[in-house]
């Protein structure tokens, strides 16, 4: 009974002195916070409409970003998903495969992001760039992972056949994963979706940029129609992913 | 175990012993000679060692000691591509790629013939393609060519895999606890099939089965394993010999 307390307590204990650190019992700080919240909700409606074409133009930058930036990670990642199965290749290129990956996967997007405005200057590029540079280290690792896991029987029935390695990732690995490869693809592009809204912060091209500027001014009113902008945006994105799955992972797993 | 007079040796093991882990042997001293197109049956207690065997005459396991030779040729000194063309295999789950059609997977068996570039894009040849389509006709299933494989019953899978040793076309096929999920009247309908399949193409087939009517009813000679051990078996009427067994150095 005393073991089984211990944990819980302990973690309970921790969990109490890190949000005192970090001010969560400061009553007056949280209250004007509160009170915060209240004017900043009044000085947001109504939302100022004038500004739509401005925030559309750049919340369809937003979009081609997110989705040229998904489809190139997605693509690169293949191949270098494929070097880093283990079971294709040998230990040292399957590993160092996936060190690239890791390494890239270690460097958040809105690094990246800073890394290619550098790189490639200010602007919807830059912005591209880094959220294919996430994808890449993020689907490299998952992919190798799954195709590590095709069925040992049917890599065995097909190589038996006499075909070759770059034969078996076209009609072995590749289909057998095709349903969970398309489900990282989706969501991949949702998660870029929402993190290439912020990538204007850092000059990176899309809506970042506008809610920045409005943020500065403290021009809550337009602010409150990008808001709506990004959450049209994300509920759309939504819908047509879960159109998607709905298309083509359901209909695989009804036999 | 037979000797048949005219017929070549298809398939000849040489006191194969192997084992997973050192001197635990799952094969101990086995030795047969299948003569070409005499249809052999293999049969046993489950963990008995019978796909293990099937693994090693099929060339995909090395044996710790001993040899096997397809058509007079070690398997060991065959490289994938020539050891293809002499022997195909059947696992028993059958090793079909479930997201493709029927026509797809059969047509994998026609890849140790074709380059990477057309394979990379999917370019088979169209004789390959006729001849999958006919494979699957002979198999009694050429109407769900287009069929994803996941939507196939087990019937008609175990005939897309039969198929797809077909357009393979080796000259041996080892299939490992083929038909035995089916009920008695389908698997005895697909291995009729198979028979008059393998006389038209002149395959010689070595099965696993456990299921001693339909053995009889395909095997041209029925052998039994046991505890890795090849036991008495019988062609049609007459018995065979028990082997003698010693262990290697």
């Amino acid at each position: 009974m005393r073991s089984t307390l211990f944990v819980p307590l302990t973690a309970g204990f921790f969990l109490l002195a890190v949000l005192a650190h970090l001010g969560f019992f400061d009553w007056t700080r949280l209250s004007r916070g509160f009170r915060n919240l209240g004017i900043l909700g009044a000085d947001m409606v109504p939302p100022d409409l004038g500004i739509l074409p401005v925030a559309s133009a750049a919340l369809w930058e937003t979009v081609e970003m997110s989705f040229a930036g998904t489809l190139l990670g997605f693509l690169a990642s293949l191949p270098l998903s494929i070097l880093g199965t283990r079971r294709l290749f040998s230990t040292w290129v399957s590993s160092l495969a996936r060190f690239i990956a890791a390494g890239i996967r270690t460097v958040p997007v809105l690094l990246w992001a800073i890394v290619f405005v550098i790189l490639v200057g200010l602007g919807p590029l830059a912005g591209t760039f880094g959220i294919a540079a996430y994808t890449v280290g993020y689907l490299a690792k998952i992919y190798a992972d799954l195709f590590e896991g095709t069925d040992p029987e049917i890599m065995e029935a097909v190589q038996s056949t006499g075909a070759s390695k770059l034969q078996l990732v076209r009609f072995v690995i590749i289909p057998e994963a095709a349903n969970a490869v398309l489900a990282q693809v989706l969501f991949m592009l949702e998660y870029n979706i929402r993190a290439s809204s912020i990538l204007g912060f850092v000059g990176a091209g899309g809506l970042g940029f506008v809610i920045q500027i409005y943020l500065q001014s403290l021009d809550y009113r337009r602010l409150a129609t990008v808001l709506l902008l990004v959450l049209v945006l994300v509920l759309v994105m939504d819908g047509i992913s879960a159109w998607l799955r709905k298309r083509f992972l359901l209909s695989a797993h009804a036999g | 175990m037979t000797d048949n007079g005219s017929a070549p040796v298809a398939l000849l093991a040489e006191r194969i012993w192997f084992s997973f882990r050192n001197h635990d042997w799952v094969l101990k001293d086995v030795s047969l000679s299948i003569p070409a197109g005499k249809h052999t049956v293999i049969m046993g207690p489950s963990g008995t060692g019978k796909t293990t065997l099937l693994r090693v005459l099929a060339g995909l396991l090395k044996p710790n000691t001993g040899q096997v030779r397809v058509f007079g040729q070690p398997t060991q000194e065959l490289k994938p591509r020539e050891l293809s063309a002499l022997v195909g295999y059947v696992p028993q789950q059958l090793g079909l790629v479930r997201n493709l059609s029927a026509l797809d997977n059969v047509l994998m068996g026609s890849l140790g013939r074709l380059s990477d570039s057309r394979a990379l894009l999917g370019l088979f040849p169209r004789d390959e393609i006729e001849k999958a389509r006919a494979a699957l006709e002979m198999m009694g299933i050429g109407h769900k060519s287009s069929a994803q494989v996941f939507h196939l019953s087990g019937g008609e899978r175990q005939r897309v895999a039969i198929a797809r040793t077909l357009l393979q076309r080796p000259r041996i096929v080892v299939a490992d606890e083929f038909a035995s999920d089916l009920d008695l009247a389908l698997a005895s309908e697909i291995l009729a099939r198979i028979r008059r399949a393998a006389e038209q193409e002149e395959i010689t087939f070595i099965m696993s089965m456990h299921r001693i009517g339909l053995a009889r009813q395909f095997g041209d000679a029925v052998l039994a394993l046991r505890n890795g051990e090849l036991g008495a078996g019988f062609i049609g009427n007459e018995i065979l010999e028990t082997p003698s067994v010693e262990a290697p150095l």
